[in-house]
């Protein structure tokens, strides 16, 4: 007798592995097969196994107690000749109600799944769906802004479906909850850019005009964007998740039936909320960023009056104007992109988070895109 | 408190509710190992709040349910791990994972519990799936399954660990009658072949009538038990106006 070992840990199944000289392999098991047992049984047969000095494997599983799916799982790969293809196998002892459990394990199961994983796309065909996505997507924007601008002129003639209740909801969760956050933001951003402008500044006897550079920068550029930037995260996202979740519960389907358009019921009050709130904010997101400005230049020894003199100075109604007017814009483009991502949502319970993701990131990139163009364009009016 | 070894589940003097809204109250009654035994009543009457203590979701208000004579809320580490291993659930909806593949899902639980080769737990995860006769590719996606086949992915999921016991949360809802009449032949052929105990809570009366050994009815108002027996014999004994209504459709 050889080969003989009892599992360690595990001390409820038993194997013996008999020889005889005329090439006559016989495995002895006893006690009890479950998941934990089974998983060390494997591998050490594993091991045993892999070069044996037979042509013919017996399994005597008369000694089996018990036996789980993973015990039968084990049993059935042996007796299939999975584990040693040269040599023949056969079965015996096993309980008949196990024997007939064993019936549900097919080799052939195994083998159709395995032809069936998905088949990993080449390069080339992964930048051509990228590319046919991208097309798409223009496509579907395009066709989101038709609807909106048919929707908008449809809503301006019929008052009464605009819903104000829902705008002033929309107004309230997207806008005035969010002034603490644009308040802390904006004032901060005002202050750090000023310090750091400070210093060099300071070299050349010029520290006063960084109130004419924080005006022209937080009124021009950065109260808009920031606002922007801030609601394409804060709102837009919510925006996007809301529209999401609608759709995957089913509710634009029955607000379809109903013979409501998506676009005129939920769309358009969150742009009209939008177009009204972010230039509200824009303006109060340039004062609260001025603010953070002055405050350090108080801190530098400045008189007030001095700072206001600069800012007076530099800082023209037009340049308000201007940036105002980019916080329309941009309320526009961040509720559409939202909502659209949000209409847009696919199935699955990845499908709304991602949803989220895509208004904010799109939201971000199509606002500092529509940034650069405005600047490229003021250039190109002032030459 | 020791239990004798033909009862798998007890249940002593139950209290069950959320905050302090008291849904069941007075609940007993135990499960033999191997039966089917169902929970039935009236939407609104606690079945599913009782079937969340009996897995232990909720905590119970008062009194303790004992799983192979272990109270599921009081144990811990190893052994609530253990107790967890020792029964499945099918939930109402499946409740598969649908950013994994339906293999991956089934595997699951072996992944989580078992040190097997990555082949075995593949092999061991298409017999279960041969067994609940699931008529599709496993590799496919759970949202890309109609409800019935859902359902069946979701157990072999339930039971790919082997449980004693499974727990199946109204597993006919949203089925036509052909499918869940095939799922509880199903059921049946799972406690007769697989020796497992099924607790079923549902109130479709041809599932109860086809597979059910035991039954136990819940009353809303009186928030207790308010039979429990043979469905077959409850319907042509039982004296209570809501039994009688409910078995028989007669009119209260």
């Amino acid at each position: 007798m050889n080969g003989e070992k009892t599992i360690p840990r595990s001390p409820r199944v038993h194997f013996e592995l008999l020889k005889d000289g005329e090439g006559r392999l016989v495995l002895v098991l006893s006690g009890q097969l479950d998941a934990d047992s089974a998983s060390l049984l494997w591998r050490e047969l594993k091991q045993e196994l892999a070069a044996p000095p037979a042509t013919t494997l017996e399994i005597d599983a008369a000694g089996l107690t018990h036996c789980d799916s993973a015990g039968l799982g084990l049993l059935y790969f042996l007796s299939a000749g999975q584990m040693t293809p040269d040599l023949q196998v056969t079965l015996r002892g096993l309980k008949p109600e196990l024997q007939k459990a064993l019936q549900s394990f097919s080799m052939e199961d195994y083998q159709a799944f395995q032809s069936q994983q998905p088949i990993k796309q080449s390069v080339t065909e992964e930048i051509g769906t990228a590319v046919i996505g991208v097309a798409n997507d223009l496509k579907e924007m395009v066709v989101f802004i038709g609807q909106v601008a048919s929707g908008l002129v449809v809503l301006l003639s019929h008052r009464r479906q605009i819903r104000a209740r829902e705008v002033l909801r929309v107004f309230e969760s997207a806008g005035v909850n969010a002034l603490p956050i644009v308040s802390i933001i904006s004032l901060l951003v005002g202050l750090i850019i000023a310090f750091e402008a400070a210093q060099p500044l300071a070299q050349f006897g010029a520290q006063i005009y960084v109130a004419n550079m924080i005006g022209l920068i937080m009124v021009r550029e950065l109260g808009p964007v920031m606002t922007a930037i801030l609601l394409a995260g804060r709102s837009g996202s919510a925006f996007a998740a809301e529209l999401g979740t609608m759709k995957v519960n089913e509710e634009l389907n029955a607000l379809e039936t109903m013979g409501l358009d998506p676009v005129r019921f939920l769309v358009l009050q969150r742009l009209l909320a939008s177009l009204l709130l972010t230039p509200l904010l824009t303006v109060y997101s340039m004062f609260t960023g001025v603010l953070g400005g002055i405050l350090v230049m108080l801190g530098l020894g400045f008189p007030l009056p001095m700072i206001l003199q600069q800012l007076e100075s530099s800082v023209d109604i037009k340049d308000i104007a201007f940036g105002t007017g980019k916080g329309f814009v941009f309320g526009i483009i961040v509720a559409g992109i939202a909502c659209l991502r949000g209409l847009q949502t696919r199935a699955g319970p990845s499908a709304v988070g991602e949803s989220a993701t895509r208004s904010v990131v799109s939201g971000i990139l199509l606002i500092v895109i529509t940034d650069a163009l405005f600047a490229a364009l003021i250039f190109l009016l002032k030459k | 408190m020791s239990t004798p070894p033909d009862i798998i589940i007890s249940v002593h003097d139950l209290t069950a509710g959320y905050a302090d809204r008291v849904i069941l109250q007075h609940i007993n009654f135990e499960v033999r190992r191997g039966e089917v035994f169902a929970i039935l009543g009236t939407s609104g009457s606690g079945k599913s709040t009782l079937l969340k203590n009996l897995i232990g979701l909720y905590t119970p208000m008062a009194g303790e349910v004992l799983i192979e004579g272990k109270n599921i809320v009081t144990a811990e580490g190893d052994d609530r791990l253990r107790l967890l291993r020792s029964f499945g659930v099918l939930y109402q909806s499946g409740a598969l994972f649908g950013s994994m593949t339906v293999l991956e899902n089934v595997r699951l639980p072996l992944d989580a519990f078992t040190r097997l080769p990555g082949f075995a737990k593949d092999l061991v995860a298409l017999s279960k799936l041969r067994l609940v006769d699931l008529k599709t590719s496993p590799a496919r996606l759970p949202a890309e399954l109609s409800g019935g086949m859902q359902k069946r992915a979701a157990l072999a999921r339930a039971i790919v660990t082997d449980p004693g016991i499974l727990f199946l949360d109204e597993p006919s809802a949203g089925l036509d009658p052909i499918t869940s009449a095939e799922l509880d032949a199903l059921f049946k052929e799972l406690s007769r072949n697989s020796h497992i105990t099924l607790v079923i809570v549902t109130h479709e009366l041809p599932s109860i009538y086809a597979i059910a050994d035991r039954v136990i009815v819940l009353d809303a108002e009186r928030k207790t038990i308010v039979a429990e027996g043979n469905p077959h014999y409850l319907r042509d004994h039982a004296t209570d106006p809501l039994v009688r209504h409910f078995f028989r459709r007669e009119a209260m």
